[in-house]
């Protein structure tokens, strides 16, 4: 489904893009993404399609606020039959809560439930009203980090098994990583559209690795030599990269890309962090003013005199957006 | 120590009750004449009077709620006027402008509303004299409604008026019956305004007046306790339905 939207109050934004499955707009927060979706629910003015023109109750989406905005007097089944008309509208509403593994839970009024139970009984009442969208705001954003994956996988699932397309904004590469499609958005512009695998493996811009949830991504310019200059790490580095000299850069490097070692010509740095999981370490390094990330073997020893070395073939440079200042 | 200061605070309320109580002559509880009428006159007009304020207050108090419009300052200082006239001084105003030489009143005398010692008259100053307290509690009542939920009925399928009865009311009605109880409370206990502008029919609070005048203290007790009696238990209802959840 095509979406071309157009905003000019609170804020101006334009937002051209297909969605197709579970596709993911991501964005930083205060980027309008809400505003957009809200805009094609029809609960704020814009001009687009689909559903141009149409009041917010003839407009056929399902919509799914951040905090679900369940209504707390009625119960789960109550809340879900809220769009059904007619005798069967509580049977109606079980088999929806049945599809969402929700229905030993229709008795239940919504502050008994956890955010992922509301989350579900959220999505099966917005599925009553026969969408031919689904929007979702923040998805993860009410969550709690320990259960937050599964809840999404489940969540992907329900909307994969409704077989609606359905356009979620988040913040969150955690989402992002999971989707269909990709859609970035940054300073309320589309930047990059795409599967999630093309757009994390070549990011479009310093901006676009950040909203990925890359770490490493660093403002710098490339001087007369073709070296990378980076005034916050206070070092210059040797890059492959065919970005004009002069030219200000954004640059990004993949933490597992970074080799750690006590050579004389290695940068020196300081640790900051460690970061341990099950089967590597992340080392938050100082480094002049900066910070770089380095992920190393869980059972590598660090040296007492740590430094870095980063290889030219792994720095990715990106004209910097003028935009930025 | 709050405890302390809210057992006195209740004392002092209750401390004028335990007056009547100890000064009502129980041997010789009677009634002067036509303090059966004023009961009916009090409870059926204040109830008409309840009815009027409920269908006009709600949807000033509810697009007050939700529209934010320039000027909106004007329309609280006028809600806070009618809220701080003194009732004999807004009994005055009224017979002004609907009495029978007032602008108002002359063009519906004319029409067969006479708004001067009339039921339509007792009505009329029991409206003015609770209808800003109605609109003003209901108000608050429904700004305490996420406008999200209201916007959610919509995305549902629900028209306006249909997401207006099906969540901002339900959402609204503690508040909404305390806005209520309020006004029914304020509209069966006004003396003033009634008293300038509809002596006649008379209503418990002026028969008071008028028992005080005529017969005594003796006369004013028993009404007193049959106004407890009939005034008490729609605003204690509606305190207990509204706190549970499927009565309202």
């Amino acid at each position: 489904m095509r979406i071309d939207y157009t905003l000019q109050q609170p804020i101006a934004l334009h937002a051209a893009f297909d969605v197709a499955g579970f596709t993911v707009l991501l964005g930083a927060s205060g980027e309008g993404k809400s505003l957009l979706l809200r805009a094609i629910a029809g609960l704020v003015p814009a001009q687009g399609e689909p559903f141009g023109g149409l009041a917010a109750q003839h407009r056929a989406v399902g919509y799914l606020p951040q905090g679900y905005a369940l209504f707390p007097h009625l119960n789960a089944w109550q809340n879900v039959a809220f769009a059904l008309h007619g005798a069967q509208r509580r049977q109606q509403a079980m088999q929806l809560l049945e599809r969402v593994q929700m229905a030993a839970f229709a008795d239940c009024y919504p502050a008994t439930l956890s955010g992922g139970q509301q989350q579900r009984v959220a999505l099966a009442r917005a599925m009553a009203r026969r969408p031919q969208l689904l929007l979702l705001d923040e998805p993860t954003s009410a969550l709690d980090p320990v259960t937050r994956d599964e809840v999404i996988a489940e969540l992907i699932a329900e909307v994969h098994a409704f077989g609606i397309p359905t356009l979620a904004v988040s913040h969150d590469p955690h989402l992002a990583a999971v989707a269909d499609q990709l859609v970035l958005m940054h300073q309320r512009q589309i930047v990059q559209i795409g599967m999630p695998q093309d757009v994390y493996a070549q990011p479009a811009s310093g901006a676009a690795a950040r909203l990925l949830g890359y770490r490493n991504v660093h403002r710098g310019h490339i001087d007369e030599a073709r070296q990378l200059v980076w005034p916050e790490g206070g070092i210059v580095l040797a890059v492959e990269s065919d970005v004009r000299p002069g030219t200000q850069v954004e640059w990004m490097i993949d933490p597992a890309a970074i080799r750690l070692d006590e050579g004389t010509d290695a940068v020196p740095v300081s640790v900051e962090v460690r970061h341990v999981d099950s089967r590597i370490t992340q080392l938050g390094l100082r480094c002049g003013q900066a910070r770089l990330w380095v992920a190393i073997p869980r059972d590598m020893p660090i040296p007492p005199t740590p430094g870095v070395y980063l290889p030219p073939a792994a720095i990715r440079c990106w004209p910097a957006d003028s935009r930025l200042g | 120590m709050p405890a302390i200061v809210s057992v006195i605070t209740l004392l002092l309320v209750a401390a004028p009750f335990v007056g009547l109580a100890l000064a009502t002559h129980w041997r010789h509880f009677g009634f002067a004449d036509g303090d059966g009428n004023a009961v009916i006159v009090s409870l059926l007009y204040s109830l008409l009077a309840l009815i009027l304020i409920i269908a006009l207050g709600t949807p000033l108090a509810w697009w007050l709620a939700r529209h934010r419009i320039r000027g909106l300052w004007l329309i609280d200082a006028l809600l806070l006027l009618a809220l701080l006239t003194p009732p004999l001084a807004l009994g005055l105003l009224l017979a002004s402008m609907y009495g029978p030489y007032g602008p108002a009143g002359s063009v519906l005398e004319r029409a067969g509303l006479v708004l001067t010692n009339s039921a339509a008259a007792f009505v009329m100053a029991q409206f003015y004299s609770a209808l800003p307290y109605y609109v003003i509690a209901a108000r608050a009542a429904f700004e305490s409604v996420p406008r999200e939920l209201e916007q959610i009925a919509l995305t549902l399928g629900h028209s306006p008026w249909r997401s207006f009865l099906h969540v901002s009311l339900p959402l609204a009605r503690l508040g909404l019956a305390a806005a209520v109880a309020l006004a029914w409370v304020r509209a069966l206990g006004e003396f003033g305004a009634v008293l300038i502008v509809a002596y006649y029919p008379q209503g418990i609070p002026v028969k008071l007046w008028v028992n005080l005048q005529d017969v005594g203290l003796a006369a004013v007790y028993p009404l007193l306790w049959v106004f407890f009696l009939v005034a008490m238990p729609l605003p204690l209802i509606l305190g207990l339905a509204a706190r549970r959840r499927r009565l309202i």
